[in-house]
């Protein structure tokens, strides 16, 4: 309750409070001799700018006098090799109770992602992401073909990508305003988000005089297929155990500076779910078996307001974000039926979660962001009363340039159905090589 | 009779509705990544184009917001014109993506890249790494900012519309010829100004200004950023305080998009002056074309180097 005041109350004043901009350094006292301002300068623009034109002395080269126009212009790599970025990402986890990291590892690359893009033809293009960890190996995080040339406005994509159900599940972690995901995207769409392969299609329209998407996907299934459970059939045996999704963009400008992203989205699939039995007492299930295919739904809602004012944007911005979801279990007769004898281990009650996010730039440089993150879960039984997870974090960012980003993050989380609180101190670094890669919005 | 007067009168006035509707409908859609770019398209364009641009003269080009809004401009545009050399990189792609406008996409007569149609200062000869802070690979961007290639920019709008609207081209060589008369007008009376300017040594924030002090023949002798798109460290500032002193640089020249403090703090230490010039059109109050532009920024470096 305490860290939900301290974040509204945040949210209201952070853009008035933090008027002040960070002091720009202060030079160190001027001793230098012209000796040292030489040695500095060779540093600096200048030696670039007498580099550069050095270089355009050379023959081929030209000024705005000159009457010809050198042959420029063309693809970046006329080999037509595509664009090729990675982003490498290390984690420090100096939490004072043990790491609370996956690998368990205090200091770890968590994922190195390696980014292939390019024009496939004149009607397709093409991305490939492949995730790189030592607890994953090579892992396709998306790969897929985006159509580019389809009439009436439509966009299509075909292959595996992030499923647009929320605000932030799109955002690859790496680039997250947080370290983590929201707790209830890690909860209710997975560590790492919600991917889907299969179709995707998008179509932006604006009948009321502000913009509209609709974006529909058909998927194998709903969420990452968990290793270790095996059900008698696949959960899409039926076209209506495939996963779907609709999402509903509404955005408006508020004035130059300020704009608002109102959302919906949904969801639905079946996915296993872990059942078991006793194969001692009366059990209709293999042996090999253990699980059984659920639906399960999700509703969400998410609302974006941003103010950038255009000529200080360099040096002020100020973001705050919510997202509120539910996750809704299949678990009636049918099921009960399927799973007989067993004991179904899934969730058998519904779930709500939400999240509330926001970030105010201090400087050109820097950022602090703060989060309240609320999620139920829905694996506990249903009289053992309301178990949910709650936590504030705090994170203080520090970009040396577009291409790396430091991350001082701190989290006070209360685990579902525990009254002791744990403190997570973490600490990122991100760092991306290759072309410049467009900024989320 | 009255009724047949009033139903002649009907008739005109749906005539003249259908006529206006069909010029309305007729004209070309022009979107610029840029104020100057728009500017450009409208002298040469006239009423036969309408114009819009996504970023604002005072606002950094580099650093704009893909703003779905700027996606339904995109997606009814004829034309698609923008400065190219990486300047709009961040963000120039999802709106491409999110207009699904194939008149526009690359390789269709609509998608303008401006940067083919002038010739670049500052193209890398060798390897290029970020190591050098924000060098773009290409070439310096700011071209606009010299008035050769403002007509150079003129002269690919009117081939590009031309192309895209033929029965409109003698209107649109017309007002090309008109934008470079007024601009070979304007020159003229820069002469007593450019010839304060030449030879002055003057700090610039940025590498935007390089175009401009090749026209002008100011003498950069410093920049702020100690690297293209990086903000200065206190040794930089310490070294570049040395090199106004040891010049006699007499200003900086900056953006007003840019945070002036490390310009006023350099400017206490050393006399010099900090002129915050309009790299754009709409860049300041009054500045609303391409002639004021160009003559504002050069009759205040005039004044501040004198």
């Amino acid at each position: 309750m305490r860290g939900r005041f301290f974040l509204c109350a945040f949210a209201i004043v952070a853009p008035t409070v933090l008027q002040a901009q960070t002091p720009q350094p202060r030079p160190t006292p001027a001793r230098d001799s012209v000796a040292r301002a030489d040695s500095i300068a060779r540093a600096d623009s200048i030696a670039i700018v007498r580099e550069l034109e050095a270089g355009a002395a050379n023959p081929g080269s030209s000024s705005p006098d000159s009457p010809t126009v050198p042959a420029r212009g063309g693809p970046s790599n006329p080999r037509l090799m595509p664009d090729i970025s990675a982003i490498g990402e290390v984690i420090g986890d100096f939490s004072p109770k043990g790491s609370t990291q996956e690998s368990g590892k205090r200091v770890d690359i968590r994922e190195i992602e390696l980014a292939l893009s390019s024009a496939v033809d004149p009607y397709f293009r093409a991305d490939f992401i492949l995730g790189i960890s030592d607890l994953e190996g090579i892992a396709v995080e998306e790969a897929y073909i985006t159509a580019t040339a389809l009439p009436k406005q439509i966009a299509a994509r075909i292959g595996r990508f992030h499923m647009p159900f929320g605000k932030q599940n799109t955002t690859h972690r790496a680039e997250l305003q947080a370290i983590e995901y929201p707790h209830v995207i890690q909860q209710f769409l997975g560590p790492e988000g919600l991917k889907g392969t299969g179709l995707w299609l998008s179509r932006v329209f604006a009948p009321l005089g502000f913009y509209q998407e609709l974006q529909l996907t058909g998927v194998n299934q709903i969420g990452e297929p968990e290793g270790d459970l095996i059900a008698a059939e696949a959960a899409n045996r039926s076209l209506a155990g495939l996963g779907v999704s609709a999402r509903l963009r509404n955005y408006w400008d508020l004035s130059e500076s300020t704009n608002l992203e109102l959302s919906g989205s949904a969801a639905t699939g079946r996915r296993a779910q872990p059942a078991s039995c006793d194969l001692a007492i009366d059990c209709q299930f293999a042996v090999e078996v253990n699980a059984v295919n659920a639906r399960q739904s999700l509703i969400g809602a998410d609302l974006t307001y941003r103010w950038r004012p255009l000529q200080r944007g360099l040096y002020k911005s100020f973001i705050v974000q919510a997202e509120v979801m539910r996750q809704i279990n299949q678990w009636d007769d049918d099921l009960r039926r399927e799973v007989q004898s067993a004991e179904f281990s899934g969730p058998t009650r519904n779930a709500n979660g939400a999240y509330l996010f926001s970030r105010y730039q201090l400087s050109r440089r820097t950022y602090l962001g703060a989060r309240y993150d609320w999620v139920q879960d829905a694996l506990a039984d249903a009289g053992s009363g309301e178990k949910t997870l709650t936590a504030a974090s705090g994170y203080l960012q520090f970009f040396p340039s577009e291409f790396s980003k430091f991350v001082l993050g701190f989290e006070r989380q209360f685990a579902a159905g525990e009254r002791k609180g744990v403190n997570r101190i973490l600490l990122q670094s991100t760092f991306a090589v290759g072309p410049h890669r467009p900024h989320p919005f | 009779m009255k009724r047949q007067f009033f139903m002649r009168g009907w008739l005109v006035a749906v005539l003249a509705i259908a006529i206006t509707g069909n010029t309305a409908s007729a004209q070309l859609k022009v979107v610029t990544s840029t104020s100057d770019l728009a500017e450009i398209a409208s002298e040469v364009g006239g009423r036969m184009v309408t114009t819009r641009h996504v970023s604002e003269g005072y606002q950094d080009p580099h650093f704009v917001e893909a703003k779905p809004s700027f996606v339904l401009q995109l997606r009814n545009a004829d034309v698609w014109a923008f400065v190219g050399l990486g300047l709009e990189v961040g963000w120039m792609p999802l709106l491409l993506d999110g207009a699904r406008n194939p008149k526009i996409r690359p390789g269709s007569v609509g998608y303008v890249d401006v940067s083919s149609a002038v010739p670049l200062l500052d193209v890398p000869a060798g390897d290029v790494d970020r190591s050098q802070g924000d060098v773009h690979a290409l070439g310096n961007p700011h071209y606009w900012l010299h008035p050769e290639n403002g007509r150079r920019i003129a002269r690919l709008f009117q081939k590009r519309f031309s192309d895209l609207d033929p029965k409109n081209a003698a209107a649109y060589s017309a007002n090309t010829r008109a934008f470079e008369g007024k601009l070979d007008a304007a020159q003229r009376t820069w002469k007593p100004a450019l010839a304060i300017i030449a030879g002055k040594p003057v700090v610039a924030w940025h590498t935007s200004w390089r175009y401009f002090a090749q026209f002008t023949r100011m003498n950069i002798v410093g920049f702020i950023e100690p690297k293209p798109g990086v903000p200065p460290s206190p040794s930089h500032i310490a070294g570049l305080i040395q090199t106004i002193k040891r010049t006699g640089a007499k200003a900086i020249i900056m953006e007003p998009f840019y945070d002036r403090k490390t310009a006023d703090f350099v400017a206490r230490k050393t006399g010099i002056k900090v002129l915050m010039l309009p790299p754009s059109v709409g860049g300041a109050k009054g500045i609303n074309d391409y002639v004021q532009l160009l003559s504002s920024d050069i009759q205040q470096v005039a004044a501040a180097v004198r």
